[in-house]
């Protein structure tokens, strides 16, 4: 039954469409499209100049770049700067790091964006509501230096306020040193991600929630539906089809754990657990003025996002479920 | 209506049946208690840093380094605000600001949203390729070398257009946009189209209007985006002081008083007197200061946007 | 097909073509299609400013620090500009070095000076200086003549960057330390009657005492000693072994006969770290020490709760200044240099060097070289430097019997960032070259440094600590240094980039970053597994390769550097 009603209120596309995916492409069609392709193909060869052809500069990866030097000088050194990548003892903990925090960064984000979008919407005061939303997104504005100065200074064993209201709460007997300890460092940045961004990432899913058709709403309670059962059957059937694109993008963006909450929380205690491909890559690569191994660096992140993308892509589609491309 | 009445009756059967779970009125009270409190809490956490950044923006700046600063200022000051506005760049470089994101906020919305309409349209023929060659956009980075090359052959370096052109269209907005027209009723358009209109005139006429709500989370993003945006400034217009945007502006203000320069060589103190080692200092308020300074503007914009999406447009209505 | 679908892809097309002409722009030659590219119009064609009349002309100038520009009014560049027609055009670095040399470099887009770097050498960008200089810059040739080897390129020879620090001339009065130490409260020396700390034992012993009688300083609780590794601040960590066994600062090798060693596996630092561990057993060192970022250090610091940390001074002084202002002088800080054995003789402060690769050097794209050259000759004479480092006379300082002083709003002035902008042309004096020490007329070149100036700024309490040494100032707890080796300092080698050297070195301090602090929080009992792991890993890193590249330059120094 719920099916139905996302049928009906969401993916309202006729089918009669579905049937002409695999038309061919005739003269007569293009003719009959031609608004269409004026109002995209130009934006297209825009996008191409400006995304596709600079990727010329991807053979850097395979040189020796040295941007003193035309591309005619340029050292070609074949495979080196990926060896150098993969082979070094440090590559498979970093990209270890990388993928895990990147995976609860993506989960938490998921999760806590949509509960809050959820019960923000339960607010029934418009007024408080926007306030209360306006607020959350704030620290969405301010820098990670200044976020990560507050995070280390909360989780301080002298009158840090994290270790306080743990020991107040007895739920500890000493201070913690949260900072010195690898296994706790992938949940503050996690946590340290969320407190950041969670009511950014709200916005996104208010204005779909904003979009449903209230006689929805109004015919569930007609049905005497309840708070949770027309957020079960109402709402998030209604920002769905938000909720997986946006997870299917996401997914494509797991490498993207970010180098400098890491990097500003980090210390030589916990250096196994921080190090991501990011901060690598700039140690090794920019810092050293070898942009080649940027290069590369980027390169491998490419490939493995855009299988990431293609994948959560398929298993969307197999399921069913709205889909990306 | 169609849409409406066609539900109706499932559903109602759906959620009968499960009615009497329903516990009373204590449910209503008990969650509404709850949700109070969490806000509550979320605000207090979300709030804090932003109320301690001001304080410490308004606190002396070398008392600031014995830290314990939280609500408010300890040694009040104006100082560091002061600070920031003596450089007489700040105002234009203000001006600068302001033009690019609102020109890149319209020009954004305007080509986005076209974009998006044409490939919400499942007969579209290049439908498939133009959303593969979009998407595929997010997941890589020509690097910054050849990115310069390119701005340098169009001649854009050192030109106000450098913070337009290269980012007219973001592929994520536009997937995000393109999202929300698939749940625009196929029928509005449908009509428009007996009616006679092109896809141009469907777009203008029915689509663009439908979008608001998602829009204005498009212009928001949009506008933050190129508000916050420092990079471009620093790789493409650096020699050129009256195009510097706010942001950079404020960037450079607060590295020359940040000895970030990370050249352990230096470390050594050849040649530092005491009077550099002093303005050596990691200036806590003023970079509170600047953020302040710097957000504050950018997050005006937003309640003015929330209309049209906390409220919630009436689909349904538009319909009739 | 349609006449409007036609037309259609005729667009299309055309198009099209502009994009493949856009990529074979792209891939072609970029340094033959950028070479020339359109520079602001820097010098402009007026010849040198003979027979009195000044022509206006312009310097674009690219500092490659962060720095703010100095407000349109100011007198300092007012004065420049009346009196040598020169304006300068300057643009300050905000963001990473790294990604705007990458680009510069690619588009050869260069201003006509430039802060020194090694990879703008490398990539050709400066023009040779000795010719100019001995043809138009006799106030150059006679300021750098005794350095000048040592300014030459070790790759090519040639001379392009000219030194901004480390020219000095006349006595060099000296009466503030800004560089490492083991540093102890003030306090604590008063509270065991000023003793002579010499060696680490002594020290820590010192601190350890203090702590177990207070336990609480103004109600929070004593920390015997801080080590800051944060970011590329790891000297607190890093830096001291060598100090302690009587060598001066050589960064990251100590050089022994002309032989430069790692050190960071050695067994002297191992003394150290085992010091360490000990320490820390005992409590002395602060739980979070190694957590800390940079502004949880100095507000510690600032607390004045800290007894003794090793650093470097110019890096806590901020600290000292909130200490000062809150009145609590007894809590800022002495530096010692300390040693392992009574016997050593300390050699942490050293004798001024040439700071190489640093300072200006002139683009390939400046049009008129002379000219810059001429400037900068220029303002190499006395009177300018004393307008650049007092400021004017009357207005920031004041002349009695010959000698510089400031009142105290003149000082206060001179600290103030804001009045700085209208009145100092600090962020290009701080790169041109410059005479240190003291102008020919005895008046030291550094207003700090001047006598009278230190004396006048002096604390009751600092005169009762120093009369109980016998002290005129902080820098005599520190032994007169000796002359420099040739070479000196090794940690001025370029190591050049991405080299086998600097990937190295970069290893090396991962691991020193890493297992340095397990080391010293270990057990004691495990200690030496730790450290047995730590000096492996090193083993396995090629520090070889570092080694070799300091080895070989060190030579290449005392060849081409002696006198």
């Amino acid at each position: 039954m719920d099916e139905t009603l996302e049928i009906d209120t969401v993916v309202r596309r006729p089918k009669k469409n579905r049937k002409k995916k695999k038309q061919p492409i005739t003269w007569r069609l293009i003719k009959n499209q031609r608004q269409l392709i004026w109002m995209s193909v130009p934006l297209m060869l825009y996008i191409i100049l400006f995304a596709y052809v600079p990727v010329w500069g991807w053979t850097m990866a395979f040189q020796n770049y040295k941007p003193a030097k035309s591309f005619g000088e340029q050292e070609w050194v074949g495979l080196k700067q990926f060896k150098f990548l993969f082979t070094d003892d440090n590559f498979i903990r970093v990209l270890r790091n990388t993928l895990a925090m990147g995976v609860i960064n993506l989960i938490l984000g998921f999760v806590t964006a949509i509960v809050l979008a959820l019960l923000l919407n339960e607010i029934k005061k418009v007024f408080w509501k926007r306030t209360v939303q306006t607020i959350s997104y704030l620290p969405h504005f301010l820098s990670w230096i200044i976020v990560t100065g507050i995070v280390a200074t909360s989780l301080s064993i002298n009158d840090g306020i994290v270790n306080i209201v743990l020991m107040k709460l007895h739920l500890i007997k000493e201070p913690i040193l949260w900072l010195s300890e690898g296994k706790y460092f992938w949940g503050i940045v996690g946590a340290s991600h969320v407190w950041k961004e969670v009511g950014w990432n709200t916005i996104i899913y208010l204005a779909a929630i904003a979009s449903i058709d209230p006689a929805l709403y109004e015919a569930a309670e007609i049905d005497g539906a309840n708070r949770y059962k027309k957020m079960m059957y109402v709402t998030l059937p209604g920002i769905k089809a938000t909720i997986v694109i946006l997870m299917i993008m996401s997914i494509g963006h797991v490498l993207e754990a970010g180098f400098e909450v890491q990097y500003l929380l980090g210390n030589g205690l916990v250096v196994d657990w921080a190090e991501t491909i990011d901060i690598f890559v700039l140690k090794y690569g920019l810092a050293q003025g070898n942009y080649s191994l940027a290069t590369a660096g980027g390169i491998f992140k490419t490939v493995v996002s855009v299988t990431l993308l293609l994948m959560a892509n398929g298993i969307s589609k197999r399921l069913g479920e709205e889909r990306l491309l | 209506m169609a849409d409406n009445r066609q539900i109706s009756p499932g559903h109602r059967a759906g959620f009968t049946a499960k009615k009497n779970l329903g516990t009373g009125r204590l449910e209503p009270f008990l969650f509404t208690s709850f949700n109070t409190v969490f806000m509550v809490c979320l605000v207090i956490v979300t709030l804090y840093p932003f109320i301690n950044t001001i304080a410490v923006s308004f606190n002396e700046g070398n008392d600031t380094i014995r830290g314990g600063i939280y609500l408010w200022p300890r040694q009040w000051t104006v100082q560091n605000y002061k600070a920031i506005f003596a450089t007489g760049t700040i105002f234009d470089a203000f001006l600068v600001s302001v033009a690019r994101t609102v020109i890149s906020t319209l020009l954004n919305i305007f080509l986005t949203t076209m974009l998006a309409y044409t490939l919400s349209r499942r007969e579209y023929v290049f439908r498939k390729f133009i959303t593969v060659v979009f998407v595929l956009t997010m997941y890589f980075s020509a690097g910054l070398i050849p990115n310069y090359f390119l701005i340098k052959d169009l001649n854009l370096l050192n030109s106000f257009w450098v913070y337009i052109i290269p980012s007219m269209i973001s592929a994520f907005n536009m997937i995000v946009i393109r999202t929300y027209i698939g749940t625009i009723p196929e029928s509005l358009m449908e009509s428009a189209r007996i009616d006679g209109a092109g896809d141009f005139k469907i777009f203008m006429r029915v689509v663009f209007p439908l979008c608001k709500p998602v829009l204005a989370t498009i212009a928001l993003f949009v506008a933050v985006g190129a508000w916050n945006a420092w990079f471009d400034a620093f790789i493409y217009t650096s020699s050129k002081q009256h195009l510097s945007t706010l942001q950079y502006e404020l960037m450079k203000l607060l590295s020359s008083t940040m000895n970030s320069n990370g050249n352990p060589n230096v470390s050594n103190g050849v040649g530092m007197d005491q009077d550099s080692a002093r303005a050596m200092v990691t200036p806590l308020s003023i970079r509170a200061a600047i953020t302040v300074v710097a957000s504050v503007p950018i997050l005006l914009v937003y309640p003015f946007m929330q209309k049209y999406f906390v409220v919630g447009l009436n689909v349904g209505s538009v319909k009739e | 097909m349609g006449g409007k679908l036609k037309v259609t892809y005729k667009y299309s097309l055309i198009a099209l073509l502009s994009l493949s002409f856009t990529l074979s722009g792209c891939g072609g030659n970029n340094a033959a299609t950028t070479g020339k590219a359109k520079e602001p119009a820097s010098t402009e064609s007026a010849s040198a400013n003979t027979g009195g009349k000044i022509e206006p002309f312009k310097v674009s100038a690219f500092i490659g620090v962060a720095g703010q520009q100095p407000t349109p009014d100011n007198k300092i560049y007012k004065k420049i500009k009346e009196e040598t027609g020169a304006s300068f055009d300057m643009e300050f670095l905000a963001g990473d070095i790294n990604q705007k040399l990458g680009v510069m470099i690619a588009g050869q887009d260069y201003p006509d000076l430039m802060t020194g770097s090694t990879k703008l050498t490398a990539a050709g960008a400066y023009i040779p200086l000795e010719d100019l200089i001995e043809e138009h810059a006799p106030n150059l040739k006679a300021h750098y003549a005794d350095y000048w080897n040592m300014m030459k390129d070790p790759n090519d020879g040639h001379i392009y960057i000219l030194p901004n620090y480390g020219v000095y001339n006349g006595k060099v009065n000296s009466s503030w330390y800004s560089g490492p130490a083991f540093w102890i409260q003030k306090a604590v020396l008063k509270e065991f009657n000023y003793p002579k700390v010499k060696t680490l034992d002594q020290y820590f012993d010192l601190i350890e005492q203090y702590k177990a009688k207070y336990p609480k300083i103004d109600g929070s609780p004593t920390i015997g000693f801080e080590i800051l590794n944060y970011d590329w601040k790891n000297w607190g960590l890093f830096n001291a072994p060598q100090h302690l066994i009587g060598h001066p600062n050589d960064g990251g090798v100590v050089v022994k006969d002309g032989v430069a060693e790692v050190f960071a596996n050695k067994d002297y630092a191992k003394k150290y770290y085992q010091k360490l561990n000990e320490m820390n057993e005992k409590g002395i060192i602060d739980k979070e020490t190694f957590v800390q970022n940079y502004d949880q250090y100095m507000a510690k610091l600032s607390s004045g709760t800290v007894l003794g940390m090793f650093d470097q001074h110019w890096n806590f002084n901020a600290a000292e200044d909130s200490l000062t202002t809150q009145n609590k002088i007894e809590r800022t800080y002495v530096g010692l240099p300390l040693v392992y054995e009574e016997s050593t003789k300390d050699h942490y402060r050293d004798l001024a060097v040439l700071n190489l690769n640093n300072g200006f050097g002139i683009s390939i794209n400046a049009k008129d070289p002379v000219k810059i050259i001429k400037l900068l000759d220029t303002l190499i004479q006395e009177d300018w430097q004393k307008l650049f480092s007092w400021g004017v006379e009357g207005e920031d300082y004041i002349v009695e019997n010959g000698r510089f002083m400031r009142t105290q709003e003149q000082r206060d002035n001179a600290a103030d960032a804001t009045w700085q902008l209208g009145n100092k042309a600090k962020s290009l004096f701080e790169y041109l070259p410059k005479t240190e020490g003291s102008y020919s007329d005895g008046n030291s070149t550094d207003a700090a440094a001047q006598p009278e100036e230190y004396k006048a700024g002096l604390k009751p309490f600092d005169k009762e600590v120093l009369d109980a040494y016998g002290f005129n100032s902080y820098v005599d707890f520190f032994s007169e240094p000796p002359a420099n080796p040739v070479y000196y300092p090794a940690w001025s080698i370029d190591l050049i980039e991405g080299s086998d050297a600097k990937i190295a070195n970069t290893k090396l301090n991962e691991l020193q970053t890493k297992f340095l602090p397990k080391a010293i929080l270990a057990k004691p009992a495990e200690f030496d597994s730790v450290w047995a792991d730590y000096t492996g890993q090193i083993e396995k890193a090629n520090v070889k390769a570092y080694e070799d590249k300091i080895n070989e330059q060190i030579k290449w120094r005392i060849e081409n550097w002696s006198k």
